[in-house]
């Protein structure tokens, strides 16, 4: 019963999240100068035929009248199609003004469940990777606090924070790839191509991790039912395992929801120098063609994706620790 | 030794290494025998916390056992190793700590845990096996619908229900001895009632020998058989403990048993003063509520609210210059009613009147007038103070906030109210860090009375003082009574405090006054079930005019969200019969200024008898 009410009540605030992402962005995106029809149609074409085409799309209508249409539209699944990018193959070049049939653009849609995939196995990899060095240095350093495990749970969180992620992109590109030829760099043209940017970005998220656990493992362990476990004969193990762990592991999950969301909108960065086919690079040239109907639908979509993993980061962390439900 | 469980000998336990190192523990022997119970007694850092720890081998470093030997069932618990000591631990001594609410994991289930503890002490219990005797036990103590409780969360358990499960957790392996360290020291006192009863009762049925360490007297005369009295960890008395309440032998114990308050019988420290016949009433509340709404769990949050009846119809006079308590246990309104009577809240409904205008009638302005006219003495000595202002500043802060007096007069104003309350004048520039406690609660006392009220507030002033520390304020309070007819009104969870001091009390329960009375009729013939179960359970080495037997029903107060209707006392009332659970009594005269709300009092000749001395 509380599980279908917090359903319901956290999925009717998420649609109103994404709602209000929507108009933003949509707004945003109008008032800013540049004219995406300029853009399509190429820098040669007759004012005429630009109005022509903007009337067409119905650019030219007020802004509300054109998000009303537009929303109506999300309802049914359709995102609408790019302003730029043909039906297949790569962006049109904006000089060739006559190809003004608009079946032949690519659906939002598709644009977006083709790159997903990618991205979403670029920060699932990235957190695995993260996690794998987060969770034993953050532990040991949490329960040996003062001593060398913490600290070197602090040098290495530290030392990973200063890197900055282009310049270590380029780095491990150069050694392990160009250099030593272990690893593919740039595309996509299988898994292996996914190391490499997940690595960066691992080294970008796992200081937070350590951190966090570091600080809540040990905070747990100052907690009056940890010593008093020991007294009544529960042994050391038992205590970290069961109790400390399990504790300590909803602060984590919460970062670890943040970091995913993060991960998923927007690794501009680290895609872009790894050329990597996924929503960021989309976003990227979306961006710079001013393909505002596919930069709305990227807006949508990862914040419908921010909305989902908050309901189920929520929904663990109420599993793990039942006093959040209250 | 032959028979005794436990022999302590000769323990000394000091903080730190060295020869010179301070000694916690000096030279402490006992023996417990079978089923005794041995009770330990002595002031705040006596050692009898440090004594509780050694019995099961739990010192932690800076603390260190000097010599001596505990030997438990023939084997010296200091000299045995780690895993030794764990299972020992856990199965054949059971250790209740004094803070019940932190002892648990807060993310699984109470039942389960025990369980768990189960399983460690004694490996190879079935998960079922091991449930069925949580259950069991959880039923032994008295938890209502164990097998439900099992699966709830430490949450959801009250303080008293959770420190029943604690002794559950001790009692579940079947141990010898439990180690009892102030278990009732965080409870309402008719809630640590029922657990020294309870203990009672299972030493009788599980033949457990205890040791029973607490700082209050009265609390290990009422379950031990023998008491040690520890005075800066020196053994300084053992006797059984009708003799040493009879003929105390060291200094220590006489003045243990000299500081405690007494109800019925006469008290040299009692600063009872006849209340005044013909006073007009200084404050008014008059059918005074307040609810707090809380979120709703329902959809979206429409739905039903729920709300938390905090203080419910609350009506009564102070009288000019009188002194008058109120008292209940914690979670019964005192500090919404608080807030109401200082104007931080304004009630839902009712008024609150002070000499004759509403406290809330007359704008910002009034309120602000009146709160000068009524100053709030706080709580706790130890944090209401601010640590980096001057002694002076603090004092004479409240002129600043309503900008009475120039800098010079300040100052000579402040010097004026410390040496009023006692304060000597080179305090002026020092920081509140030098202060004793009892000094603390005058610098409190000083800057409420700097702004001459007319009427004080002392919200558990008294309750953290020292007996002799408390004799000497209330002296003070006395004496400014005379001189600037000061009214004051306590709020006390301390029903001896409120007997010493107090002309006429107001009993709260639930959000409600239940009984009003003057002092000697609530002490000696107290109108509601509820004040007779308070004074059955008040600490005090008297013989009792009510047993607590008598008077409680096992059981905690019910939650002051979706109230039961009918009389809130009902659940625990020994009296309850059938009109109670529908209809909730209104306070009735019982004459003269003396009202009750139960509807025994229709027909008042069934109250119930006293104990015969
Ligand atoms: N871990 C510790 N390290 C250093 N000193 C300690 C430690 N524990 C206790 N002490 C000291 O030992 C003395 C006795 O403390 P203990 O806790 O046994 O007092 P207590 O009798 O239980 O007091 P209370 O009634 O306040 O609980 C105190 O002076 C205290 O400061
Ligand atoms: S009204 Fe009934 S339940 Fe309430 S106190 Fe009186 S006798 Fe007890
Ligand atoms: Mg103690």
């Amino acid at each position: 019963m509380f599980i279908v009410n917090f359903l319901i009540r956290r999925l009717a605030q998420g649609v109103v999240i994404i709602f209000l992402v929507s108009f933003l962005i949509f707004t945003l995106l109008r008032v800013i100068p540049g004219d995406p029809v300029r853009l399509m149609a190429g820098g040669m074409a007759p004012d005429h035929v630009i109005d022509q085409i903007a009337e067409d799309m119905g650019l030219r209508d007020p802004i509300p009248v054109q998000f009303v249409r537009y929303m109506g539209g999300v309802l049914q699944g359709d995102l609408g199609q790019s302003f730029i990018r043909p039906a297949s193959g790569a962006a049109v070049g904006g000089a060739s003004f006559d190809d003004n049939t608009r079946s032949e653009r690519a659906e939002v849609f598709d644009l977006i469940a083709d790159t997903a995939p990618f991205t979403l196995q670029l920060a699932l990899l990235a957190m695995a990777f993260a996690l794998i060095v987060a969770l034993p240095v953050g532990i040991y350093g949490g329960l040996r606090p003062g001593k060398w495990p913490d600290r070197l749970a602090l040098y290495m969180g530290s030392l990973f924070i200063s890197l900055p992620n282009f310049w270590l992109g380029i780095v491990l590109a150069l050694v392990l790839s160009v250099n030593l030829g272990w690893l593919p760099a740039i595309g996509y043209q299988g898994f292996a191509y996914t190391i490499l940017p997940a690595i960066v970005l691992a080294v970008e998220i796992a200081p937070f991790l350590i951190r966090s656990l570091t600080v809540s493992v040990a905070q747990n362990m100052r907690e009056n039912y940890i010593s008093v476990a020991a007294i009544r004969g529960i042994g050391h193990r038992r205590i970290v395992m069961a109790h400390a762990l399990k504790n300590a592991s909803v602060p984590l999950l919460n970062l670890l929801g943040v970091q995913f969301s993060m991960l998923l909108g927007g690794v501009l960065v680290v895609e872009f120098i790894f050329d990597y086919p996924g929503l960021g690079l989309l976003t990227i040239n979306a961006v710079l063609q001013r393909d505002f109907p596919l930069i709305q639908g990227i807006a949508i979509v990862t914040s419908a994706a921010f909305v989902v993993i908050n309901i189920i980061v929520d929904l663990a962390a109420t599993t793990i620790d039942p006093r959040l439900e209250y | 030794m032959g028979t005794s469980l436990l022999d302590v000998s000769n323990l000394t336990v000091a903080v730190g290494e060295g020869a010179s190192a301070p000694r916690v523990l000096t030279d402490i022997s006992f023996t417990l025998e079978p089923r005794g119970i041995l009770g330990v007694i002595g002031g705040s850092g006596a050692g009898k916390s440090v004594l509780a720890k050694a019995i099961i081998n739990w010192l932690e470093s800076p603390l260190r056992v000097v010599s001596g030997k505990v030997i438990f069932e023939g084997r010296d618990i200091l000299t045995m190793s780690d895993r030794e000591t764990r299972l020992l631990r856990g199965k054949a001594i059971g250790y209740v700590g004094g803070n019940p609410s932190g002892a648990l994991d807060p993310t699984m289930t109470v039942g389960s845990q025990i369980v768990e503890k189960l399983q460690a002490v004694e490996p190879g219990t079935s998960y079922r096996k091991a449930q069925e005797r949580v259950v069991a036990l959880l039923d032994a103590v008295r938890i209502p619908s164990s097998d439900q409780r099992f699966n709830e969360y430490p949450f959801q358990y009250s303080g008293g229900m959770m420190q029943r499960a604690m002794i559950v957790d001790a009692l579940v392996s079947n141990p010898r001895l439990i180690v009892a360290d102030s278990i009732t020291q965080p409870l309402d006192v008719t809630v640590g009632a029922q657990i020294l009863k309870l203990l009672r009762e299972l030493r009788d049925e599980f033949d457990t020998s205890i040791l029973f360490v607490s700082n209050s007297l009265p609390t290990v005369a009422d379950v031990s058989d023998r008491i040690i009295v520890l005075d800066c960890g020196i053994a300084v008395e053992q006797q059984p403990t009708a003799d040493l309440i009879a003929s105390p032998r060291s200094a220590k114990t006489r003045q243990l048993i000299d500081e405690l308050p007494t109800l019925w019988a006469h008290d040299d420290r009692s600063r009872l003063k006849p209340a005044s016949e013909n006073a007009r009433p200084i404050m008014s509340v008059r059918d005074v509520s307040r609810n707090y709404a809380l979120a709703s769990r329902g959809l979206l949050n429409f739905g039903p609210k729920r709300i938390l009846q905090a203080v419910r119809h609350v009506d009564f006079d102070i009288y000019e210059g009188e002194n008058f308590g109120i008292v209940g246990e914690s979670g019964c309104g005192k500090s919404t009613l608080t807030r109401l009577l200082t104007a931080l809240e304004p009630p839902d409904t009712g008024q609150i009147t002070f000499e004759g205008k509403d406290i809330f009638g007359r704008g910002k302005e009034g309120t602000r007038a009146f709160r000068r006219r009524m100053q709030l003495v706080l709580q706790d000595p130890y944090n209401s103070l601010p640590p980096r202002n001057s002694i002076g500043t603090i004092i004479g802060e409240p002129l600043v906030i309503h900008g009475i007096a120039s800098r010079n007069e300040r100052r000579s104003r402040v010097l004026e109210v410390m040496a009023e309350v006692g304060l000597p004048a080179s305090l002026y520039e020092e920081l509140p860090m030098v202060l004793t406690a009892g000094q603390r609660q005058r610098v409190n006392v000083a800057r409420a009375l700097i702004l001459e009220p007319r009427l004080m507030l002392m919200d558990e002033t008294l309750s953290a003082l020292g007996q002799t520390e408390q004799g000497q304020l209330l002296d003070l309070l006395e004496k400014l009574q005379a001189q600037h007819g000061v009214t004051y009104l306590y709020i006390s969870h301390d029903i001896a405090m409120v007997r010493r001091v107090c002309a006429r009390v107001a009993v709260m329960y639930l959000g409600e006054v239940v009984e009003l009375a003057e002092n000697k009729t609530l002490f000696f013939n107290p109108g509601h079930p509820y004040s007779r179960a308070l004074l059955s359970a008040a600490p005090t080495l008297e013989t009792r005019r009510y047993r607590s037997e008598d008077c409680l029903l096992d059981g905690e107060p019910p939650s002051p969200i979706d109230l039961p209707s009918g009389c809130a006392f009902a659940s625990r009332c020994p009296q309850a019969f059938d009109r109670c659970l529908i209809e909730n009594p209104r306070l009735q005269s019982r004459g003269g200024l003396n009202r009750a709300a139960c509807h025994l009092l229709d027909s008042e000749n069934t109250v119930p008898k006293e104990v015969s001395a």
